[in-house]
């Protein structure tokens, strides 16, 4: 524990020293370049954020799809979780048949289809974050069934225990701690992907401003966003894993 | 209700296929009988050195896991299916992680479709397990010892006929050990239960046990089976307990 704190400690004491690099180098000392921008340019791209590339409503746009999506999709696996972890159960037979495609073909291609097939609708980028949680957690919770240890089953099932009361009380609540360290990665993969989606669907979101932060050739507008998009991402999974903590601090010992 | 016996382990076999299809003998012919009394609690140890075979045993007896030939019998009636009435308890003890002490116990009162949640039997059960004050604590953290104590608490609210603990003993040392030895002493008289339990131990199970059943290893086979003057002298010098041990030495060999 005491190793883990130090490790964050200095991981932060990096990250400041980055920035105070960065603001000796790329503000006094180095010229202007096309690698990094100058800081005080930086801070004065906020404002043309804010106004001309309309932060706000999009960042909304790509924070709300992201997080209302993955909270439906694990909503829906907790309502079907039954069928799920039934062995031999139609339902459970079906979707894990469909999951195959997503282990095989890349999730942004099954979002340029989604684009392809609802061209004009608003919920397409909701629908593709949605499917992409959906079969992510029931992948893993499929996998982490098998480590639900077997005294816990044996001694429910001796006491009398049927195969829905084990499937709700026993290998869904075990795997939950896994299930949200599973949501943290999930979390950094679907930022990654909703970006690239607004960007080749042309929808609302922090994936259009950068496309047209790259069309303008504006380096201080992209490094802007590098630095939302990565706060946007650690607030995402810090805020996890504080549920997970909080829920599940049995898992910790 | 009138039989005899409480339970009648008959001509249980069980067979296990490796990889190459090859036939592994587990269990061979294992015969035994616990007498029914009502008036006084009972506590039968199977001594054997191979664990695979006891643990088999144990589950096919509860009903877990189905013998390849012979029968299980309850008070007479054949028992196939897990309801409660012979509960279980692996060698790693199965209290419930995600659950807290109360709710480990209420989890079995659930189970008995008992749902009239009364506090005070949970709290009498949680006392007499040696767990005041810890109703809310969760066993994750705990030791051994305390694990057992919820899983032993957990069993008994589902008023088993009989409750089978596999190895209870072994992984407790010191202090720990003779509290959960006495511990089990005393419920056991108290509420006139009837315990089977596997060991490797002779001395413990001729100290703890009214009868000791040995079974021999690859395959398990019922060797002989011992029953225990209680009112004799079982100290480790005394002359009764070393003929016993005797006695147990010679049937091995």
């Amino acid at each position: 524990m005491r190793m883990k704190k130090n490790a964050v400690k200095n991981f932060h004491k990096l990250l400041f020293l980055y920035f105070i690099l960065w603001i000796l180098l790329f503000e006094f000392i180095l010229p202007v370049n096309n690698i990094l921008p100058k800081p005080s340019v930086v801070l004065l791209s906020f404002s043309a954020l804010w106004n001309d590339y309309k932060l706000p409503l999009n960042f909304i746009s790509t924070v709300f799809a992201i997080y209302f999506s993955m909270a439906l999709a694990y909503f829906t696996v907790w309502l079907l979780r039954v069928y799920l972890i039934k062995s031999n159960h139609v339902i459970s037979d079906f979707i894990f048949s469909l999951h195959w495609f997503g282990e095989f073909v890349p999730w942004i291609i099954i979002g340029i289809f989604l684009i392809y097939w609802l061209p004009s609708s608003e919920y397409v980028k909701y629908i593709f974050i949605f499917s992409t949680s959906f079969f992510s957690i029931i992948t893993h919770l499929k996998k982490e069934m098998k480590n639900i240890k077997n005294e816990y089953i044996d001694s429910a099932v001796s006491l009398g225990a049927n195969e829905k009361n084990i499937a709700k009380k026993i290998i869904w609540k075990g795997s939950q701690p896994k299930i949200f360290d599973h949501l943290r990665i999930l979390n950094f993969q679907l930022w990654s992907l909703i970006i690239v989606f607004e960007y080749i669907s042309n929808r609302n979101g922090l994936g259009i401003i950068y496309k047209h932060a790259l069309e303008y050739k504006d380096l201080s507008a992209l490094f802007t966003l590098l630095i939302i998009t990565g706060i946007s991402v650690y607030i995402g999974s810090k805020l996890i894993l504080y549920l997970k903590n909080k829920f599940y601090h049995w898992s910790f010992v | 209700m009138s039989s005899e016996f409480l339970l009648e382990v008959n001509n249980i076999s069980k067979w296990n296929y490796g990889l190459a299809g090859a036939k592994q003998l587990i269990l061979d012919d294992i015969c035994f009988k616990i007498k029914n009394n009502s008036n006084s609690g009972n506590i039968v140890s199977i001594l054997a050195q191979n664990s695979l075979s006891k643990t088999t045993l144990l589950k096919i007896i509860s009903s877990i896991e189905k013998p390849s030939q012979g029968n299980i019998i309850l008070f007479g009636k054949e028992y196939n299916k897990p309801t409660g009435d012979i509960a279980y308890i692996p060698e790693e003890p199965s209290s419930f992680p995600w659950m807290s002490v109360k709710q480990n116990i209420q989890y079995a009162y659930e189970l008995k479709n008992d749902i009239t949640n009364n506090q005070k039997i949970i709290n009498e059960l949680i006392s007499s397990v040696g767990l005041d004050g810890y109703e809310n604590h969760f066993p994750h953290d705990k030791s051994l010892g305390f694990r057992f104590r919820i899983s032993f608490a957990r069993a008994l609210a589902v008023s088993p006929k009989i409750i089978l603990f596999e190895n209870p003993f072994g992984n407790l040392h010191g202090e720990t050990k003779s509290e959960i030895i006495s511990l089990v002493n005393n419920l056991t008289d108290k509420l006139n239960l009837t315990i089977l339990y596997t060991t490797s131990n002779i001395n413990e199970a001729i100290s703890v046990s009214n009868k000791i059943v040995l079974m021999s290893s690859h395959p398990g086979k019922i060797i002989n089976e011992f029953e225990i003057d209680k009112k004799q002298n079982l100290d480790l010098n005394s002359d009764y307990y070393n003929s016993i041990k005797l006695l147990i030495e010679k049937s091995y060999k």
